[in-house]
């Protein structure tokens, strides 16, 4: 845990509770967030044709927004 | 594994729609099933960098390697993965909404353990940040000018930076010394313009 912010730690040692895990969600996002804001999944890939012909000509399920975290 | 655990975690995982959530679920499901015949899975590439950081970068599949040294024959997969209703092998299934990829024995040059996360299903673990990070940046200044890279440095970087993953900065700093990486300059430069961002010191600097 970090004792400044409170925002679950994921460790290097031992292991993290999927708990702590989810509730860090949200910090973690606010960190990417600023410096690579947006989506910044690859546009295109070696993959595409499967993941295009699953997710309805996207890429993947879209993210959850951060409010939602 | 229960049959009926595994029914409940199938219906679960195919009902989910947080791209994030159904990966990990998955990368849990499966690590529990081939942990019980003796092989350690871990999740890799893009699929780790998302569960680590949220930085909103994965896509629909999820990558993973083995740990332990053997893996299973094809007719063992194939028994497992029925288990789970995947469709195709003996590499890559579809299952449960997405697909899983099996690339093979997983590369890592850390010393660091792997990442672990008590998941719904088991124990998951994930590949190392430092080996995550300083591979990002080498594909980012190496491939001419890889935004998608840099990103994933970038934001590998800032989660560890504010300490929401804990880092091995010194680990890194080998790591990039290898002859496999060489990339010491460019690892100090994208980590100091990160930490400038946040304001924070970084780690990679004596100064």
């Amino acid at each position: 845990m970090n004792s400044k912010s409170k925002v679950p730690c994921i460790p290097i040692e031992g292991s993290i509770s999927w708990e702590d895990w989810l509730k860090g969600r949200r910090a973690r996002r606010e960190s990417s967030k600023l410096v690579a804001p947006g989506i910044i999944r690859r546009r295109s890939s070696s993959s595409d044709r499967r993941l295009k012909k699953l997710f309805n000509g996207e890429r993947g399920l879209p993210f959850t927004p951060i409010e939602k975290l | 594994m229960d049959a009926q655990i595994i029914r409940k975690a199938l219906a679960d995982i195919s009902a989910e729609q947080d791209p994030t959530l159904k990966s990990a679920k998955l990368a849990s499901l499966c690590s529990a099933l081939w942990a019980e015949h003796g092989v350690e899975l871990v999740v890799v590439g893009g699929s780790a960098i998302e569960i680590l950081t949220e930085g909103a970068y994965a896509s629909g599949d999820l990558d993973m390697c083995h740990a332990t040294a053997a893996t299973l024959p094809v007719a063992q997969r194939k028994e497992i993965m029925g288990l789970l209703d995947a469709k195709g092998g003996p590499r890559n299934w579809q299952v449960a909404g997405m697909y899983l990829d099996l690339l093979g024995p997983v590369e890592s040059f850390a010393r660091t353990p792997y990442r672990r996360v008590e998941a719904p299903y088991g124990s998951l673990l994930l590949m190392k940040p430092e080996d995550l990070l300083v591979e990002r940046v080498l594909v980012s200044f190496y491939s001419g000018d890889n935004k998608t890279a840099r990103d994933c440095a970038k934001i590998l970087a800032a989660v560890a930076l504010r300490k929401e993953i804990e880092m091995n900065w010194d680990e890194v700093r080998r790591l990039a010394n290898l002859p496999e990486y060489r990339n010491l300059p460019e690892c100090e430069k994208l980590v100091k313009e990160v930490a400038n961002e946040l304001k924070i010191k970084s780690p990679l600097h004596s100064d």
